[in-house]
């Protein structure tokens, strides 16, 4: 039974070699494994940005979509020189910055809520998180109508404690959009800061209190630098779905917020207007835009996330 | 003493408060489902099913139901598929493939929808398959996939590997000993990976909305028309559905893993 394919009853350099040869196959087979997937993304992601990017760069066509074949800044020259880019910068980038704000503060808190919880407490606190991610976002802005309208729920419980007089339009409005952007990425950001909550260890805070640090002090100081890498995870994913916005402007916007969104507008030059170089010179500037601002987005978090370290 | 109770309660205060903004706009929609008048109001004055009866009458919604589960069929199939294999690739041999294959999966979740559905629609109407099944089920893949991927990377990598290498030893071939030796260890695993896929590709709205026609447009594509429309409680008996079929999800999910993995695994 002494297995002759088994490297242990080889002499020493046949057995190197068989390990060696079995290490190569090892790695081609997994190459093997791996070679669907990557070929997918390359035919289903980085093939369609790649034609994105050469349309952009195509003249406008007064009957097709575009000029094939044709180079030109065209596409690009109207989205600098129209209000097109203003708008990006005035309405999008700020409706992402509001929404990021807002959504990682609350994140934060509700994650460390999750994280110091138990039993069957932490499991409501999770499911609440669970159940809207895994809801569509349609569900998720339109159930904002009932209550936010001028004659919806908030309105009359306002109206009948007399805080207000007359009804406030939250929706349609910037009001309404920033909710229910907040809405549809709160519970992304939650789950990436507590999945880095939970590999810490709460003796760290135990100490810090212990030193005389004061409960709020010893969350800001001692449990929100080591959950910097989830709250920059969740600043970013907030941070770009919120640029790109669609449902929350469409929905809950006025006739200001669905004319300035970047992802209505690039709709409209897409599917209505025809001008695929415009609309796809827009989406290129507006990833650039992008990422631009999460550099300085996570450079910023990362200074303060330091500066409350050494603090 | 007396200061601390108070801060105990205000932070009581503040987790009770979010998670009634976690979760008050579902179950309005659920609630509004069951009005009796057409307008959508909440709490609603009288309640009754006539909504519900009125929705098993529309064929359309019904046509709708059936575009969204073929493409969360084939959207599961494909993405299964790919992220199980990739991730078992990954775990046998962490090479430069893998280096380049994990942030690769990644980048796809970090673009807005609305980016990938431009450049999705532009490169399948070149393609000449424009607005079709398999448009949306190759764009819900793409969504999908990181998701398996990375579940099936956590769960192969709790998994005891000297079972296949002693598997191999006694002579089995890889694929005999995968089905035997860590088929039964990862099954759990796999399952969770493949509901999530069908629930994100039953939800997925913006790429859906830019990658279908009528005759394809799936549940959310359907009810964000109808909303644009006029509002009516229908769209919250829809709705209801949904939110019921991704509550029964999470327990089936929870049961075959547990709440605390299952939330981890989607960040």
């Amino acid at each position: 039974m002494s297995g002759t394919h088994s490297s242990s009853s080889l002499p020493a350099p046949i057995a190197r070699l068989w390990e060696s040869l079995r290490e190569r196959s090892r790695s081609k087979r997994a190459l093997l494994l791996m070679a669907p997937l990557l070929v997918f993304e390359l035919l289903l992601f980085v093939a369609p940005f790649l034609i994105l990017l050469r349309i952009s760069l195509t003249n406008g066509s007064q009957d097709l979509r575009y000029a094939p074949g044709t180079w030109s800044l065209s596409g690009y020259s109207e989205v600098f020189s129209t209000d097109i880019l203003l708008n990006a910068i005035t309405y999008s980038i700020k409706l992402g910055l509001l929404a990021t704000a807002i959504t990682v503060v609350i994140a934060t808190f509700y994650a460390y809520a999750i994280w110091r919880s138990e039993g069957l407490v932490k499991s409501a606190l999770l499911f609440s998180v669970v159940l809207p991610l895994l809801t569509t976002l349609v569900i998720k802005t339109y159930a904002f109508m009932p209550l936010l309208s001028p004659n919806g729920t908030l309105n009359d419980v306002l109206l009948s404690l007399n805080l207000i007089s007359e009804p406030i339009q939250f929706v349609p409005g910037t009001v309404g959009v920033v909710v229910g952007q907040v809405y549809i990425v709160l519970p992304y950001a939650v789950l990436a800061i507590y999945s880095v909550l939970a590999t810490m260890d709460w003796g760290i805070v135990e100490a810090a209190r212990d030193l005389g640090a004061s409960r709020p002090r010893s969350v800001l100081e001692v449990v929100v630098p080591q959950a910097m890498p989830g709250i920059i995870v969740a600043t970013v994913i907030s941070f770009a779905w919120s640029v790109g916005a669609y449902a929350a402007p469409g929905l809950l916007g006025d006739g200001q917020n669905k004319a300035r969104a970047f992802a209505l507008v690039v709709e409209k030059r897409l599917l209505t207007l025809l001008q695929w170089e415009v609309a796809t010179a827009y989406a290129v500037v507006m990833l650039l835009l992008m990422l631009v601002s999460i550099v300085l987005l996570t450079a910023t978090l990362n200074y303060f996330g330091g500066e409350f370290e050494y603090a | 003493m007396h200061r601390e109770r108070l801060e105990n309660a205000l932070f009581r205060a503040g987790y009770l408060a979010i998670l009634t903004f976690m979760l008050l706009p579902l179950a309005v929609v659920v609630v509004t489902s069951f009005a009796e008048s057409g307008n959508l109001a909440f709490p609603p004055e009288h309640y009754s099913l006539v909504h519900y009866r009125t929705f098993v009458e529309e064929t359309h919604w019904l046509l709708a139901f059936d575009n969204s589960l073929l493409v969360g069929v084939g959207t599961t199939i494909i993405a299964t598929t790919l992220g199980v294999t990739a991730a078992f690739g990954h775990e046998i041999d962490d090479g430069r493939a893998g280096q380049v294959l994990a942030p690769l999966v990644l980048i796809p979740l970090l673009i807005p929808p609305i980016i990938l559905g431009i450049s999705m629609r532009v490169y399948f109407v070149r393609a000449g398959i424009g607005a079709s099944y398999p448009s949306i089920i190759l764009a819900h893949t793409l969504w999908a996939t990181p998701l398996v991927y990375f579940v099936m990377r956590s769960v192969f990598s709790r998994f005891d590997w000297q079972l296949l290498d002693a598997a191999k030893d006694l002579g089995a071939g890889p694929i005999r000993s995968f089905v035997y030796a860590v088929l039964p260890n990862v099954k759990h695993g796999i399952f969770v990976g493949a509901l999530l896929a069908f629930i994100i590709s039953l939800q997925e709205f913006v790429m859906a909305l830019f990658l279908s026609s009528r005759s394809t447009e799936t549940i959310p594509v359907v009810a964000w028309t109808q909303i644009r429309q006029s509002l009516d409680p229908m769209v919250s008996v829809v709705s209801t559905f949904l939110i019921i079929i991704s509550l029964i999800a999470i327990v089936i999910a929870t049961i075959a893993t547990n709440l605390d993995w299952l939330s981890k695994q989607l960040s």
